[in-house]
């Protein structure tokens, strides 16, 4: 198929992914109430951590509120990955799979509905905080940046392991123990950082702080964008 | 009911998917937390603790029993989807032990995950001066709530009958979870929280459970978790058992 065909299929199958969050009552609630209750939840739990020595903000709410953007945008990009792998449990995928169209288009499709899907709760919980009195130092854009994470799609609990094991509840230099090992390699640390420039007072914006983050979001779209090629591949065998 | 509380429980441990949400996922963010806010002991007003792990422990495990209520409700409304439920209802048993088999599968789940979540922690240093005692009742106190939160959403399986609807309620237990004090002491949560916190039967028991296994009444007083999570499951039970007949009736 020529290149300008392709798009028109991407854009349909980015349709059909989107007709499922505005057909479906209801169907974005989960991804958008469950950030906004992490977001109340930990900032009221963990609140008081700003009180200790390094932390580098008053407002624990603008530490927390590009955790719970990032949480919403990765619970959007699980939603997207649970509706094709229904596709493909009901038989729908297959389907798809006969039609006259380049395959990596039958993901790409979904992909795109994902990224768009999360900027729901994404937009939401920043809302949210800023609502609530989190801080914003540098720009919204930067915050909402991360919905880039929707490059694969991963489950809802996958999302909530690889978010917490990073710098999600206190900067590196309070970690203790293996979390500080891991949340060195974790790409989401990274991306948090980024994003906190917009909302953490004691993150100057710089490009020692953005750098890192781009780079984190150009390889989990690569890895996971490839891994997501794979399984195509080895479904079509 | 034994051999529906026996299915109930032998479904858990045959699919992979279900162990992830009710032991590794509690013990991993017990992990993350001990891991990321132990530096919170050195708050003023923190209490003297043997180990902070022994602190937030009780909050993974209470984590636990409301994931063990929540995937009862998901089985049962799972059943009821793919048309199990209605060759139960067929066979010659009384109706209400299928909530109450359903129920003793739940408390079964709940006792598996306490000893599992208290021996890995133990293992990592977390220490329980309250005593073997201690142990078994704070096991006691998570199971009755395993149950009580197992009939909730049992009701509300029985109720709507919509998997994915059950799938759907994952992120509000943590509104449960987190309104109460699980992972940070009381008089140290927002104020806002702190006022909620009240409300919520699950600060008695998390607390209850904390004062058990650190042997120590100041942080929390075991009779009155007790009575919070058995009115918990009764009145949960009782609303189950309320839509099991309700489901009858319009069948």
């Amino acid at each position: 198929m020529s290149a300008p065909s392709a798009l028109p299929v991407a854009l349909v199958l980015w349709r059909r992914s989107l007709n499922e969050v505005l057909r479906v009552r209801g169907a974005l609630l989960p991804a958008t109430i469950a950030p906004v209750v992490f977001l109340l939840g930990m900032s009221g739990q963990f609140g008081r951590l700003t009180g200790l020595e390094l932390f580098p903000t008053d407002s624990y709410l603008s530490w927390i509120v590009p955790l719970s953007c990032l949480q919403g945008a990765g619970f959007a990009g699980a939603a997207t990955g649970s509706n094709l792998a229904r596709d493909i449990e009901q038989g729908w995928f297959d389907r798809l799979l006969v039609a006259p169209v380049p395959r990596p288009l039958l993901v790409i499709g979904p992909i795109l509905g994902g990224v768009t899907r999360s900027l729901v709760p994404a937009t939401v919980v920043l809302i949210a905080g800023l609502a609530l009195g989190a801080e914003l130092t540098g720009g919204v854009f930067i915050a909402v940046t991360f919905r880039t994470q929707q490059a694969g799609p991963l489950m809802q609990q996958g999302v909530f392991l690889a978010v917490f094991l990073s710098t999600a509840y206190t900067p590196e230099v309070l970690l203790r123990g293996w979390l500080a090992n891991v949340a060195e390699y974790n790409p989401v640390t990274y991306v948090l950082e980024l994003a906190r420039q917009a909302t953490v007072s004691g993150i100057e914006p710089s490009l020692a702080h953005t750098w890192p983050g781009l780079l984190a979001l150009a390889a989990m779209i690569a890895v996971l964008g490839a891994l997501a090629l794979a399984g195509l591949r080895r479904m079509g065998r | 009911m034994l051999a529906l509380g026996r299915r109930a429980l032998s479904v858990q441990f045959r699919r992979a998917q279900l162990l992830m949400p009710t032991f590794v996922l509690p013990l991993m963010l017990l992990a993350v937390i001990a891991s990321g806010t132990s530096a919170a002991q050195g708050l003023r007003g923190f209490p003297d603790v043997a180990s902070y792990l022994g602190f937030i422990v009780p909050g993974t495990i209470i984590q636990g029993a409301l994931l063990a209520g929540l995937t009862s409700g998901t089985a049962m409304a799972a059943d009821i989807e793919f048309g199990f439920f209605d060759r139960l209802l067929a066979a010659p048993v009384r109706r209400t032990s299928l909530v109450v088999g359903r129920q003793a599968g739940t408390l079964g789940l709940s006792v598996l995950q306490s000893c599992f979540f208290l021996a890995v922690a133990f293992l990592f240093g977390a220490r329980y001066p309250g005593g073997i005692g201690a142990l078994l009742a704070a096991i006691g106190l998570a199971a009755i709530t395993a149950i009580g939160i197992g009939g909730l959403a049992s009701a509300i399986a029985l109720r709507t009958g919509s998997l994915s609807l059950m799938q759907s309620i994952f992120p509000f237990v943590f509104i449960l979870l987190f309104t109460a004090p699980a992972f940070f002491p009381r008089d140290l949560l927002s104020p806002a929280l702190r006022d909620v916190a009240v409300y919520n039967p699950l600060t008695y028991i998390v607390e209850a459970v904390r004062g058990l296994l650190q042997g120590s009444n100041a942080l929390g007083d075991p009779l009155q978790g007790l009575a919070a999570a058995v009115l918990l499951a009764v009145a949960t039970t009782a609303l189950a058992t309320f839509a099991l007949k309700e489901r009858l009736r319009t069948l």
